[in-house]
């Protein structure tokens, strides 16, 4: 494996749909063992980037690399096979299974004792433990963020790809759940969000990238982001 | 180990019951046997899945045509199951790769819309089927057809049973569930999709080419009736999709409704059967089984209890 | 071949397609459910106008009024009973609901008109020419009719407001309900607007053919594969593919035979199924 200080690199993203520009040339690379984040207003083309980044989405042209391998032409499932896990902004646990087999259904090339093992490794991790027999749609909303967490978290990704992981839920969880994610990145997993609470992504991240309609406007740390004019007249 | 008990006591009991019934009920166990062959395979593409479609008496048929055309060349009414099977899996492998990349109700339509034509291509390739006037058989022995196709039920079922068990029927379930998800998660969501496929019409081509040995006769009409088709899907839907017995149950419960009513009731048999399967949609929408597990009844089996098992041990041990 | 015949037949068994297909199409436009029990509402129109005629001696002019009125009737309290439980689940739910509901029409069909085929072929009869071609009269009004209907529904879809309502849900449900739509009644006046059409297709079918109980079925199946050539979920797409394929089912038909016209027209489905899954005019198929 290459030890390149760039997990990831998105290089000149562009995406249409119809006649609207989604992305125009969007770039950014994301650092090995960083927290990276990508915040915009509503309709900047966050989703669409994260989703081509996540391999959902195939954009009109640019390259996404992960360690080497090009992302664009590879599906989702490879993707996932690669190295990288991902949550969903709109919660997709799996309704009719428990939380328990929701993360040992993904568990690939482990056998069911090793699965089952490190399923409750990762549930306890999360404090979710006692969630383990319960199905899939009885979980609320913010229970089912954390286990879309642990669900990604099974294969031991490199790098995890969180969609809107703050939205909707109570700041006593955002709280657990940064928590969560710093003991990650202390573990080696790289992190990279797209978010729009402006808050919680100036304190945590250590890189930061700006979008608005389609366009990188800034990047940098929270400092550089803070004072950055360009993205005050975004915003506001 | 309580599996091999199951199976030996299931062997056993189907070993001796033809001691207990006369010819008609012989008869109505091969029917009834059948019809278990054709909700398993059914449930592993519908039920387990996902991707319900109302197509599978295609495969049935095409087994039926098959099987007959073997036997009238001189192939054994017990080998021509077999051929009829690989046949239907070859025809299930290019037909999935097709249809599988259609969604949901697409899907379903559209392979109703492959049953039509095949049954029309049996109608007009008249010069190999004898279109409207059917092929002729000789009907085959009734004791032995019961054990085949008894050993066929026991086959799926048991299948089942390890699929339930197993890491790809968890797999399939997460395919039911949100394909998307799962793709994304790294499931391999369209092989899995094309060979479950594959695997549901190997049965109901066997079957087929065993019900012309057992009616001595296949028309298109017979061969790809519509009402084998729902009378299938209503019992997989009323029993439990995605479960081991939710289609045995589903089998012997409409089975059982079909010969009380029908025989007392047939002026309004149909609406009784429809109002069943409102009342199940309505109150159990994933058949009883489903529900029944859902809802922890008593003396039902828990879903997938070997991973729950696994679980208990590892937090007892780490005390 | 006697192709202006054909082609005349084939529009004209069209144009009653397009009645049945743009119902169909509605009710899944608005709550993407596939309504199998439409085919039967157009059979019992069929058997209920006979009665009407034959029975109770209205003329036939009343029947077409009556008669989608309870076909109407009966498609609201299908909804209100079940239809509207199981709207949020999985289509195939709605599918395998929607065939039960079917059979217990065909059933009640069954039990009160029995097995045996009925029409009227009195109403209507003799013929019209046009463009040279001897048309029956039955078929031209039917024809007429059956267009006339599709096209105001489509102007009321289009110009009213709660036309613009309907179009909204199923165009946009979320934007609909914060704009103050109602999405239960538009459910249900969509759903009564479509077995309504199915039950006046009914009706207009009773001069032309011999309908039975089962009759729903078959002609219900056909109109899935017009709305899926014509695409599902476009109004108009319903009634230019029900016009094709009505002038398929009569090419094949003359060509190879009954059963066979019938499966060209669900090969035609399958043929854009694959290669153009929205339809000539629809919106998308794929997984």
């Amino acid at each position: 494996m290459s030890a390149s200080p760039d997990i990831l690199i998105v290089e000149n993203i562009c995406k249409s749909f119809g006649g609207r520009v989604a992305l125009s040339d969007a770039s950014l690379t994301v650092k090995r063992g960083s927290i990276t984040g990508v915040i915009g207003p509503n309709g900047s083309g966050k989703s669409t980037l994260f989703n081509i980044i996540a391999g959902t989405l195939k954009p009109d042209s640019g390259r996404v690399t992960f360690d080497g391998h090009d992302l664009v032409r590879a599906s989702p499932a490879q993707i996932c096979r690669f190295g990288i896990g991902r949550t969903f902004q709109i919660s997709r646990v799996f309704a009719e299974l428990t939380v328990l087999e929701n993360l040992v259904a993904v568990a690939h090339g482990m056998n069911d004792a090793r699965a089952v093992e490190r399923a409750l490794e990762l549930l306890d991790f999360l404090e979710i433990g006692h969630l383990q027999n319960k199905w899939g749609n009885e979980l609320s909303y913010g229970q089912r963020k954390l286990v879309e967490i642990a669900r990604a978290l099974i294969l031991n990704p490199s790098v995890m790809l969180l969609d809107e992981p703050f939205a909707g839920i109570n700041p006593r969880l955002q709280n657990r759940i940064i928590d969560h994610l710093k003991v990650l990145q202390t573990r080696g997993v790289t992190l990279f969000f797209i978010d729009h609470e402006m808050r919680i992504v100036l304190d945590i991240c250590d890189e930061l990238y700006v979008l608005a309609e389609g366009h990188i406007i800034a990047n940098g740390d929270a400092d550089d982001i803070r004072s950055d004019e360009k993205v005050k007249d975004a915003y506001f | 180990m309580k599996g091999i008990v199951a199976l030996v006591a299931a062997v056993a009991a189907i070993a001796v019951l033809p001691g207990f019934v006369e010819s008609y009920g012989l008869s109505f166990l091969v029917q009834t046997l059948i019809f278990v062959c054709l909700a398993y395979s059914w449930n592993l593409i519908g039920g387990y899945a996902g991707y319900a479609h109302f197509g599978q008496v295609a495969f049935f048929g095409l087994g039926a045509y098959v099987g007959a055309l073997c036997i009238q060349a001189g192939v054994s009414w017990l080998v021509a199951p077999l051929i009829a099977a690989a046949f239907t899996a070859f025809v299930a492998l290019v037909l999935g790769m097709i249809m599988l990349r259609l969604s949901g109700v697409f899907f379903g339509i559209g392979m109703f819309g492959i049953a039509r034509v095949c049954e029309s291509l049996a109608m007009g390739l008249d010069g190999i089927t004898a279109g409207g006037t059917g092929l002729y058989v000789e009907v085959a022995d009734l004791h032995m057809l019961y054990y085949v196709v008894a050993g066929l039920a026991v086959l799926i079922v048991a299948l089942t049973w390890r699929l339930d068990s197993s890491r790809l029927g968890l797999q399939l379930l997460t395919i039911r569930e949100d394909e998307t998800a799962a793709a994304a998660l790294g499931v391999r969501s369209t092989q899995l999709k094309v060979g479950t496929f594959v695997l549901s019409a190997l049965m109901p081509g066997a079957v087929g080419s065993l019900y012309i040995s057992y009616l001595g006769y296949i028309d298109p009409f017979t061969a790809f009736a519509m009402m084998t088709e729902l009378t299938t899907i209503a019992m997989v839907l009323l029993g439990g999709l995605g479960t081991v017995f939710g289609p045995l149950v589903g089998v012997v419960t409409l089975s059982v409704i079909n010969e009380l009513l029908w025989a007392r009731f047939p002026e309004i048999y149909l609406s009784l059967v429809g109002v069943i399967i409102l009342v199940t949609i309505l109150y159990m929408p994933r058949g009883i089984v489903a529900y029944a597990q859902r809802k922890n009844w008593p003396l039902v089996p828990v879903a997938r209890a070997h991973l729950r098992h696994f679980a208990q041990r590892i937090q007892e041990a780490r005390k | 071949m006697p192709y202006l015949e054909l082609l005349l037949s084939g529009i004209l068994l069209g144009g009653v397609y397009a009645l049945i297909a743009c119902g169909l199409n509605l009710i899944f436009g608005v709550m993407r459910v596939i309504n199998f029990a439409n085919g039967d509402l157009l059979a019992l129109g069929a058997l209920l106008a006979v009665t009407l005629v034959l029975s109770f001696d209205l003329p036939y002019v009343v029947a077409l009024f009556l008669v989608p009125l309870i076909a109407a009737a009966i498609g609201l309290a299908m909804h209100g009973l079940v239809i509207r439980k199981i709207i949020e689940g999985p289509m195939i739910m709605s599918l395998l609901a929607t065939f039960a509901l079917s059979m217990i029409v065909v059933n009640v069909s069954l039990l009160v008109w029995g097995g045996g085929f009925y029409g009227l072929p009195q109403v209507l009869s003799g013929s019209v020419s046009f463009l040279g071609q001897d048309v029956p009269l039955a078929r031209l009004v039917s024809f007429l009719l059956a267009m006339f209907a599709a096209l105001t529904i489509w102007w009321f879809l289009q110009k009213t407001r709660f036309g613009k309502a309907i179009r909204a849900v199923s165009q946009a449900p979320e934007l609909a309900v914060v704009s103050g739509i109602s999405i239960e009644r538009v459910r249900y006046v969509t759903f009564a607007l479509g077995t309504g059409m199915a039950g006046l297709a009914g009706v207009l079918m009773a001069p032309m053919f011999a309908v039975d109980a089962q009759f729903g079925v078959r002609v219900g199946i056909k109109a899935f594969a017009v709305i899926i050539i014509g695409g599902m979920g476009s109004y108009p797409g319903a009634m230019v593919g029900a016009l094709l394929i009505g002038v398929m089912e009569v090419f094949a038909g003359y060509m190879f035979g009954q059963v066979i016209g019938a499966a060209c027209v669900f090969l035609a489905m399958l043929v854009v199924l694959i290669f153009r899954p929205s339809g000539i005019f629809g919106i998308g198929a794929r997984a």
